[in-house]
């Protein structure tokens, strides 16, 4: 079942077209990475999906319900965190959940309950002082608790670990990861290697349509291709294994830049083969050989290209 | 319902936190407190001052109430649409609003509670004010016989709700504080001026804030501020409706 589908999603602010027929769905119990470069339209996607803009055209669904702009009835499915979250700073944490757990309709009982362990989850059980005093990171993982506090169906979190330092990104990541079995969690970003951390599947969003969609596995397997990495010792080298008969297939994907050749090929075995054919022959040794598997940055970049 | 009640603490406890209820209460009482001493002592601090001075009459209880609504009407509600200008500016600002409205708090929730805070607290600090003026004008003229003064502040308490209602209005179009502020001031001018045409100068809410004196006096008489105050109910009402639509469909 899906938790989210976005249907033929468009969205101008003035001339300018940020959305332009988007498709996809979340399917229940993922962590699903939406990838794009800044200004690609994230935040403007997810502010659709929480109705807090209106789109152009389109339809989105929350757990089979219609999305409608400036009503909030599918949000009760839904916890978000935004990229800067902010609070009411005269508050303590636990005062701001109870606040929210009020406003959700939660028992008091409950939300007690579930904002200590909440707070502890996110590491600020200790925390009494009010949250003007917090630290960015302090925030994010308030933000997290609250976005969590109605046990929501969804949790959509607007790139969570953009601002943060090392440590409080992975303290960030690793909430997410445990949670993820409870929660389907959106989640937008442009660091690609939080997505290789957490995620399931993956989206990239490009000129405001989804690009390449999919399980991790299968976008490297379909999308990526592997390469390999070589460095010559001299120009000469380079220009004389170049010239060689037997390597012309292998030349027709290629990149060069000063002594160094990236060959990139589906069939890396075959390419290996080949090569250390040819430097038997000829004599070449190269001072490096490297096999470079697909990663998410290789495939951002064959996107936005 | 559930979130109305919820925002309608968070806006007391903020109100509390941000010392605006005490700013606002202290200006109340001061302004309530001095009218009647000013009313009294204003000849003999001139007289103090220029000896050749004397003055035409003894003031008079109805002076100290000319004088109380005078500073309500002009300086305590200007304080409080001050003050209370950025109670929903701040929110757009620093984005706290958008974690509200995604937790499921409806937007006719906020602003029926920031209205209704706004009101209480405007309520209590007019009303601590009038009971100041009416005790100290009690002690300072003891003598004094004067009917009318509860209606009359009645009259000046329902133009508070009505420059609220504008305020909220001006605070949903406009994100910055000194904008909605103008909007308020422009808004009340435009209902004033229908005081001036005499076909229509009985229909007016400005009645309730030019003629408390005259009721007190004994010039005017309650039934002429019957139909002002509806008036003024009907566009307070009419105002937070425009208010609720409009905050409907604000981007956040």
């Amino acid at each position: 079942m899906n938790v989210l589908t976005i249907q033929n999603l468009s969205k101008s602010f003035g001339k300018q077209k940020i959305i332009n027929d988007l498709s996809m769905s979340v399917a229940e119990g993922s962590i699903f990475g939406f990838i794009g470069q800044n200004g690609a339209g994230k935040t403007t996607t997810m502010k659709m999906v929480l109705g807090l803009l209106q789109s152009d055209h389109g339809e989105i669904r929350v757990c089979n319900e219609l999305v409608c702009f400036g009503e909030t009835k599918t949000n009760r499915y839904i916890g978000y965190l935004p990229d800067v979250p902010e609070f009411y700073n005269y508050m303590t944490p636990l005062q701001y959940l109870r606040l929210c757990g009020e406003i959700a309709g939660v028992s008091k009982g409950e939300v007690e309950r579930r904002g200590r362990e909440l707070l502890s989850l996110v590491g600020l059980e200790g925390a009494a002082k009010k949250i003007g005093g917090f630290s960015r990171g302090m925030k994010q993982r308030l933000g997290i608790a609250q976005a969590l506090l109605t046990q929501p169906k969804l949790l959509i979190c607007d790139e969570p670990t953009s601002a943060l330092d090392p440590v409080g990104r992975k303290e960030i990541l690793d909430i997410l990861r445990r949670i993820s079995g409870t929660t389907t969690v959106l989640f937008s970003t442009h660091i690609l290697s939080d997505v290789e951390h957490i995620c399931d599947h993956v989206a990239f969003l490009n000129e405001g349509k989804t690009a390449v969609c999919g399980t991790l596995a299968e976008i490297k397997a379909l999308h990526g291709h592997d390469r390999l990495f070589l460095e010559f010792a001299s120009d000469k080298d380079l220009q004389l294994f170049k010239k060689q008969k037997s390597i012309a297939p292998l030349m027709s994907l290629f990149q060069e830049n000063h002594r160094e050749l990236i060959l990139r090929s589906s069939n890396m075995e075959s390419i290996q083969k080949s090569l250390f054919g040819v430097f038997a022959e000829t004599g070449i040794c190269p001072i490096k050989i490297e096999l470079m598997e697909p990663s998410l940055e290789s495939l951002f970049l064959e996107v936005v290209k | 319902m559930n979130g109305y009640i919820a925002f309608v603490k968070k806006e007391f406890m903020e109100n509390i936190k941000n010392y605006r209820f005490f700013i606002l209460l202290a200006v109340f009482l001061i302004l309530g407190t001095m009218s009647a001493f000013l009313a009294k002592f204003t000849p003999e601090i001139l007289s103090a001052l220029a000896a050749d001075m004397e003055m035409a009459s003894e003031p008079v209880a109805l002076d100290a109430w000319k004088q109380f609504y005078k500073n309500i009407s002009g300086v305590g509600f200007s304080a409080f649409i001050i003050l209370y200008g950025s109670c929903l500016s701040s929110e757009y600002s620093k984005g706290t609003l958008v974690l509200m409205v995604t937790k499921g708090l409806s937007r006719k929730a906020v602003i029926l509670a920031k209205y209704t805070v706004a009101a209480v607290l405007m309520t209590i600090c007019y009303w601590i004010s009038y009971a100041a003026a009416y005790g100290c004008t009690a002690c300072l003229w003891n003598d004094t016989d004067l009917s009318n003064t509860a209606p009359a502040a009645y009259g000046l308490w329902l133009v508070g709700f009505l420059y609220l209602s504008i305020l909220i209005t001006g605070c949903v179009i406009f994100r910055q504080t000194f904008t909605s502020i103008l909007f308020t001031g422009g808004i009340a001018a435009v209902i004033s001026l229908p005081g001036m045409m005499e076909p229509i100068a009985g229909f007016s809410p400005f009645i309730l804030t030019s003629k408390n004196v005259d009721l007190i006096s004994g010039e005017t008489v309650p039934s002429d501020f019957i139909i002002p105050a509806f008036v003024s109910v009907a566009v307070s009402i009419s105002g937070l409706f425009v208010a609720i639509k409009l905050f409907q469909k604000k981007q956040l």
